[in-house]
Order: structure tokens, then sequence, then C-alpha cells
């Protein structure tokens, strides 16, 4: 068990003025059995009103909308945990077993995973650390080449990518091998940006493993949200109107 | 219902314009045909009204098109398309009965082209639309949506008087009825700063460089009152 | 007097079609990427459902839509149906009508399917078989709705006549089950613009409902309610939408990002129960053609009673037997693409050639999932007129049940029909047209 302070920023800027601007966050680390949070408070710059609700992922959503003109839309979130990885969620949905959007494999994925598979007989913790060691060796951790729209599929075609795409090929690996898992969106120590993992089913609970890193989670690790892939956990949603280009500035998280 | 989007507003108002307009245009050159049967009166004067140029081969060819050629922007034909346009979205505001003297208004304009007296033909389409503004008041109850349509009619008709350099007295009623119009609109509603209708109206009402200079000494005057009006309200 | 000696015209087909299209009874469709307006062609001659087939059919449905309402409750909540192995879990979760977002959202009274439409078909020897299940945004109750209105006018001995139950009550039914599901405010129609096939039915239902007929553009959610932003500033809450947009172009925070036509965070204000849609998000599970399969098994399950309306006879190539059968019969069997809709997607092994067949076959051992086979029902023809003489066409039945306090049948119901005489599929979105449904009271 350790205790975390965490801090998450990010600032929306647009060049020109919107208005009647929606969006929906998935920002506020979920309550859970491996992270207790202590405390949390997120700002929004310009005063917006929200309301949060649960989807049914178990994400908790801030849905906003600010009517009048603005240039900037910043979010800032503050708290603080105690994460304890021994203790695991146990939060299971069958959808998690079966192919999502951004995890369909395509015919050299199958291929793949075919010529691979037979190399285990263990468990599910075993079989997800044997797919994360392969992934390590035969992707590259790269920075530029991917964006938040790349495939499992467009990712393992590059062999290259960053821990959201490392995600979504063990995830699509995991989901043919018959083992249910998720996609988990959220702040690390490595990183000062968001981080993505994977957590796996061991028919039990759930328990993570960071296929980036190629190594399990630790209590260095607080979840921010999940789903079947990142189109389930983006932390910011959001639909606009004005004559804009759009800019998305992250600032560092913090996880200390 | 009462509640009525910018959207819906448009057309409301767009609606009253076009149904007007196919109106003003079909009495408008019925009384041109009529003028023209015995004098040597010509159609240019009818052209100049739009500042358009004589492109026509005749006389047929100048009413055919007026009448029936939905890609000539002033014709009856294309203002009663874009009437039915702007119907046809509003049909839980003005009523499927109101829009249905609209697609009969259509039909009977398509048969008038091939019948052999186009005058006579054409007779029941003037009924039809008396019809549909019956329609339209009968079925309404909410007068802020009949109000919406009337201002766009009575804009539509004020300006087509001007541009065909009706009497004065004409305009003026016209003016008058407009002022009524709006003066209906409830006070606590920004409708006249806001909608892209009251700004076209505004403009049309003082860019038009064109009109006789009694005409536009009047409007000045009636501007004025309605500034008045508008103060005092 | 059976549906079979009942084979007069209604009036004139001429002066019923000029009334429709007096009253712009249109439907939209594309040709080569342009939109054009039709008119839906009306057929006089009436279909007759006597009081006796009625009742049970009457009967058949509701159970059939209770049954199916209870699984769409199940498969978003607990499940139950496919724990306890009455359905695999393949048939649910690969499904493109499965929406995981929805999972534990509970709609106002637990009603899902507020507005059903279910495609019956007459065999020869007068028993009616369930053809597939519609439980999204079916369409089509206007044309029937209207055209009654008029044929009444245009034909009035013939409802003088026949003791013909009156069918004009389909708003006020709609009305009621809108009301039953409002949340508080005012009930709106949801159309993706006037340039959707079904717009005339948008409109329509707008008007005769009390509704207003609305577009995204106009919506917008704050503090999770929804709201109707009015000309002069203001908004107007809405309690109940009936939206005829489909489940992915919803909320494009929710759904797909790109969609257009969406209202942002509206599945928040449905999750948080402040706004009713109709109907529900989600459920595409229920109509899927694979899932269609195990409604006589939720009936049992559900409501522990035998179904009263019978499905075509189906089978799952998915289960080895049934895979085995499709395989030796393949030939004289229809099979469907349970992803297509709309009549896209069916095959009448009859029309294939020998090496189509083979290459099908091969498709269906590859993807047994996505396919369904089914016995190909000797329908019961209905005349129509043809050119002023009566000839015999294809046509089904889709009757609407509403399910709001009760559920209930609207005594009428869409008969669409083949123009082309070898045609099978009676689509109105690939030519054909209607007929008026009657429903006899005694």
């Amino acid at each position: 068990m350790k205790r975390v302070n965490f801090c998450f920023s990010t600032k929306l800027t647009f060049d020109d003025y919107v208005h009647d601007h929606s969006f929906a966050l998935r920002i506020i680390p979920p309550q859970a059995e491996s992270q207790n949070i202590l405390s949390c408070s997120l700002n929004i710059t310009p005063y917006a009103s929200v309301r949060q609700t649960v989807d049914a992922f178990g994400n908790n959503v801030t849905a906003g909308y600010l009517k009048d003109d603005h240039r900037f839309l910043d979010f800032e979130l503050k708290g603080s945990a105690e994460v304890d990885c021994t203790k695991y969620r146990t939060d299971y949905m069958p959808c998690y077993l079966y192919p999502s959007e951004y995890t369909i494999p395509d015919e050299a994925l199958k291929e793949f995973y075919r010529d691979h598979q037979g190399d285990c007989n263990a468990t599910a913790r075993d079989r997800a650390a044997y797919f994360s060691e392969l992934l390590s060796q035969i992707i590259v951790y790269q920075k530029g080449v991917t964006d938040t729209a790349t495939t499992a599929a467009q990712a393992f075609a590059l062999k290259m990518g960053v821990c959201q795409d490392f995600s979504h090929i063990l995830i699509a690996l995991l989901r043919m091998d018959g083992i249910a898992c998720r996609y988990i969106a959220g702040l690390a120590f490595c990183d000062g940006e968001t981080h993505s993992w994977v957590e796996y089913w061991t028919g039990e609970h759930w328990e993570g493993i960071d296929p980036a890193n190629n190594c399990p989670v630790s209590d260095d690790y607080l979840v921010i949200s999940q789903g079947r892939d990142f189109r389930d956990c983006a932390i910011d949603r959001g639909v606009m109107y004005g004559n804009y280009s759009r800019q998305l500035q992250l600032v560092r998280s913090v996880l200390s | 219902m009462g509640t009525i989007s910018l959207e819906h507003s448009d057309r409301l108002y767009w609606l009253g314009r076009y149904t007007e307009r196919v109106y003003t245009t079909l009495k408008a050159l019925g009384r041109l045909y009529d003028k023209m049967l015995d004098s040597e009166h010509g159609y240019a004067e009818y052209l100049g009204f739009f500042g358009l140029t004589d492109t026509y081969a005749d006389d047929h060819a100048f009413f055919h098109s007026f009448l029936f050629d939905a890609g000539n922007p002033n014709s009856a034909a294309y203002s009663l398309e874009r009437a039915y346009d702007n119907g046809i979205v509003l049909r839980e505001e003005i009523s499927t009965a109101s829009l249905s003297f609209l697609q009969m208004a259509k039909d009977t304009l398509i048969k008038a082209e091939n019948s052999g007296n186009i005058r006579l033909s054409l007779l029941p389409l003037e009924d039809i639309l008396y019809a549909f503004w019956g329609c339209l008041n009968e079925h309404i109850y909410d007068d802020e949506i009949r109000n919406i349509i009337y201002i766009g009619k009575t804009v539509e008709r004020l300006d087509l008087y001007m541009r065909m350099k009706y009497p004065f007295s004409d305009v003026e009623k016209e003016f008058t009825r407009l002022l009524k119009n709006l003066s209906r609109v409830p006070r606590s509603t920004p409708f006249r700063y806001r909608t892209k209708a009251l700004s076209v109206l505004v403009e049309t009402l003082g860019t038009q460089e064109d009109y006789e200079r009694g005409v536009k000494e009047a409007l000045y005057n009636l501007s004025r009152l309605f500034e008045r009006e508008e103060a005092i309200g | 007097m059976t549906q079979n000696q009942f084979t007069k015209a209604v009036g004139n087909a001429g002066e019923i079609n000029d009334l429709l299209r007096r009253y712009g009874v249109k439907f939209g469709i594309y040709k080569n990427g342009v939109f054009n307006e039709q008119f839906f062609p009306f057929d006089p001659i009436p279909r007759v459902i006597t009081a006796r087939d009625f009742a049970r059919i009457e009967k058949g449905l509701i159970q059939r839509v209770d049954a199916l309402n209870a699984f769409l409750y199940d498969i978003y909540h607990d499940k139950n149906i496919v724990k306890d192995g009455i359905v695999p879990d393949d048939f649910i979760y690969i499904s493109k009508g499965y929406l995981a977002q929805c999972e534990g959202i509970t709609p106002k009274n637990r009603i899902y399917s507020h507005i059903s439409g279910i495609d019956l078909v007459q065999a020869k020897d007068g028993e009616w078989f369930i053809l597939e299940d519609n439980l999204r945004i079916p369409s089509g109750a206007s044309y029937p709705l209207i055209a009654r209105e008029l044929t009444r006018i245009a034909a009035p001995q013939a409802f003088e006549e026949n003791a013909v139950v009156d069918n004009r009550d389909y708003a006020q039914m709609l009305k009621e089950t809108m009301e039953y599901a409002n949340c508080g405010g005012i009930r709106a129609i949801l159309t993706p613009g006037r340039y959707n096939a079904a717009y005339f039915e948008h409109s329509y239902l707008a008007e005769h409902t009390d509704s207003v007929l609305v577009q995204n553009d106009e919506l917008f959610v704050e503090d999770n309610i929804l709201y109707h932003r009015t000309y002069s500033g203001g908004k107007t809450r809405i309690g109940v939408l009936y939206r005829r947009i489909a489940d992915e172009y919803l909320d494009p925070l929710t759904f797909l990002p790109e969609s257009l036509i969406g209202i942002p965070n509206l599945m928040e204000a449905y999750r948080s129960g402040n706004v009713g849609i109709i109907n529900a998000p989600g459920n595409g599970v229920a109509d899927d053609k694979g899932i269609y399969y195990f409604v006589p098994k939720m009936i049992r399950y559900y409501l522990s009673e035998e179904p009263i309306l019978k499905n075509a006879p189906t089978y799952l190539p998915f289960y080895e037997e049934d895979m085995k059968y499709v395989m030796d019969n393949l030939e004289r069997l229809v099979i469907k693409d349970v992803a297509e809709a709309g009549g896209y997607g069916v095959v009448f092994g009859s029309e294939l050639s020998k090496e189509r067949l083979e290459e099908f076959r091969n498709t269906i051992i590859a993807e047994p999932r996505r396919f369904i086979a089914q016995e190909v029902i000797d329908f019961l023809d209905l005349p129509i007129i043809d050119n002023g003489e009566t000839v015999m066409r294809k046509a089904d039945l889709r009757a609407f049940v509403l399910s709001g306090k009760t559920t209930k049948v609207w005594a009428s119901g869409l008969t669409r029909f083949s123009r082309n005489p070898d045609s099978f599929v009676v689509n109105s979105s690939q030519g054909g047209g209607f007929k008026d449904t009657w429903v006899l009271s005694r």
C-alpha cells in the first residue's frame, strides 16, 4: 500500500471563440478495492455547471455545458489516494471478452497469435506476462507514429507505438486467447502524461499489467478510467460550435 | 406547444414571404397580361422592376418563364417551390391540411402550363392560395406562429409593392400592417433583434435606393414612427 | 369472409392515390446519390384480418413484445438468460445491436421497446408466422393511418358494409405511450431532417401527437436535462424524445464521435432518468436476425408460457446439427445475413447457380454466426390492381405493438406488397406499395 498525491490538468485553447460547448470528462479516479480516494477536487475554468454520473464501465463522468463564448477551457484535478495493488477489483463485464472497435484483430494479428499461442500453457497471469514479453521483443516504443485513432491492427503493422498501442495489441491477443481484459487509462510514475495499461480477468478478479514497460502494475499506478479500449476511456470528449481549430494541450500529470 | 426554434421561426417567416410572392407575382403578371391585350405595352417595365435585361424571344416566352420556370428566381414556380420547401418542415405547426394546399398549388401550376388558356387555368391557383391562408388561420392557435408568418407575408408584399412602384397609399397601408404585426411580438422576446428574418427586414427597408422620392420620405417618416413606438413601448 | 374472398377494391385507386398525393404521403429515396421524394403507391384492395385471427395475433404479439422487453432488461442487467444457457454469449456480445454503453441503464417503467414493428406473413394454409422483430425505429404506421382517413372519404360504402375496426386511434395510442415514458417536459420527435426517407412520417406523427418536431441543433443538454432552444433565446425542457435516428448517432460523446446529428450528453441525461428515449438505445440486441431464433425460448423463459405465434422454421449454422441440415438443404432454404437490414442480405438458395451455391456454402462454414437459414414459407399472395387488372403478389404485414401502461396491438398495420411478381422481398426501399389493413370487429 502506498499513499500518492495526484495532479492532472488539461488546457483546451481555441484560436477563435466557441460556444454551446458540451463536454464529458472521464477524469475523476474511481473509488475501488485497489485504490482508496482520500481527496479529489476538479476545477473547471471558465465556470461551467456540471453533473456527475457513472457510466456503464464504472467511470466517473463529469458532463457539462458552456453556452457563452469562450476561448479556452481548463480542467484541473488534484487529490490523494491510497493505492494497494495486492487488492483487486471484481467489476466484470462479459463484453471484455469480445473484440472492440480498436482491438479487432486483422489477419496479421491472427496469424501472429496462431504462431505463438501454443508456447505457454498456464494461468491468465502467465499468459498475459507471456504475450507482454513477446510484444516487448517486437514492438518498439516510439512517439509520434501513431495517434489516438490508431487501432491494434494498425500499430501491430507498424511494429511501433506508445502505451495506448501496446495496450490495444495486448488486448487483441488476450481476447483471442479467451481471456477477458480491459483497457485502463491512468496515471503512473513513469511518464508525465496519462498512461495506459491492461487489466486481465483471472476468473475471480482483475489484475494489471503494463505492456509498454513489460511489467506488472504496482502501487505506482492510479486508475482513472477503464473500458473495452481507448474509446471508452477518453479523458475528455467535447462538441462545440464556432470557427476554430481545436488545440489540445496536455499539461504534465504528476503522481507523487 | 409554445416552443419554436430559431430554425423554425426563420422557416415560418420565409413561408410567409414566398407564399405572398407567389400570390403577388400571379396578380401582377395577370394585370400585365391584361394591359398587353389592347396596347403596345410590353413587359420591359416589369423586367426593370427587378433590374433584369430582356432575354426573351417574345411575350409568350416571358410569361412562360415568369410563371412556370422554376429556374427563374422571380417566377411563380420558383417561389412556390421555396414556399413548399419551408412548409414541409413546418407540418406540426401549420398542419397537414394547410400543407396540402401547397401541394395542390404545385399540381395546379404544372397543369396550367399545358392548358390552352393559361390565365383561366390559373384562377384556381389564386383560390388555393386564399384557402391556404384561411387554413393557416384555422389551424394555428399559437398567435406567435401566425404572427411570424404574417410578418414575412407583409414584408414581402411591402418589398414587391415598392419594387413594382405601387401607389404610395398601398405601400403605406402595408407598412402600417407590418408595424401592427411587429408590435404583436411579445415584448419579452429579443425576436426583433435576433432573427435573421428581422435583420433582412431592416436591410430591405434601409437599402432600397430606387424608390420615388415621395415614397422614400414617407418610409423615412414611417420608420421614424416605428422608432418612436419602439422607444415608447 | 376470409382473406381469399375479399378481392374487391375499395374505391378507385386513382382517386385515393390523388388524395394521398395531395396530403403529401411520400417517402424519400436516394438514387445515384440524388434525393427524390416518391409517393408511396397505394393499392385499394384491403388486406382483411378476421376478428378471430386478429384476437390470436394480438395475444401472440403482446406475449412476444413483453418477452422481448423482459429480455432487454435482463441483458442490460443480470443476464440470467445467458447464465442459464438459454442464449449463448456469442449471440449477445458480438451482435452490433448490443451496446455495452447501455449496461445498467434502467429506462422508466423498464420499457425498452415502446414501439415495436413486428413483421408477419400468412402462409397459404392461413397460419401466421413471425418474420422479424423491429425494436429500434420501426417505421410505417403513418401510411395506413392517413390512408384510412382518405379511403373512408373516397369509399364510404365499403365501411358501411363491413365492420372494420377504426384504426385512427394510433396517434392517441402513441401519445399515451410517449406520456408514459415522459420524465417531465414536452414531447419531441427527433428527425435527422427532411431528406430522410421517413420524413413525412416524422412530421405527420409530430403533428398528430402534439409533439415538437426537432433536429439535433435545436437541442442541448445542460445539468443533465434535455432542452429545446427557442428562437427567443429561452429553453423548454423535453421529457420524452421519440428519436428517429439510429443509436450510434444519438450522442457523439458516448457513441460515434463523428456523428453530426446527435445530441452531446443525451445519454447522461437519459442515464440520470431526466428524459425518456423512445425506443431505448441498445434494443438492436433483441431484434438481431440471430436472436430471432431464441424469441420463442424467451417467451418460455420469462413468461412461462408457450409461444402463441410461430417463428418461420429457422436454423442456426452455429449449432452443429443445424449446420448439417443447412448444408444438406441449402438449395431450398432462404439465408439471411444477420448484419443486414431492409431486405438486403437475403439470399434464396433456389436462385443460386451451382458455383455460387458452393461458394456460399463455404462462406457459411467460415462464418456460421453471421447467417441464419429459414424454410421458404409458401406465402398467401394478396390481390393487387396492376394496370386495371387484378394480379397476385407477395405481401407481409408489419404489426405495431405499443408498450405503455399496458401492451397494445394497433388494430391495423402496414401491409406492403412487392411490385415484382417474382420477388419475395417486400420492402418500400425496394419498390412496392402498401395496402390498408382491415381488422374486422366480428
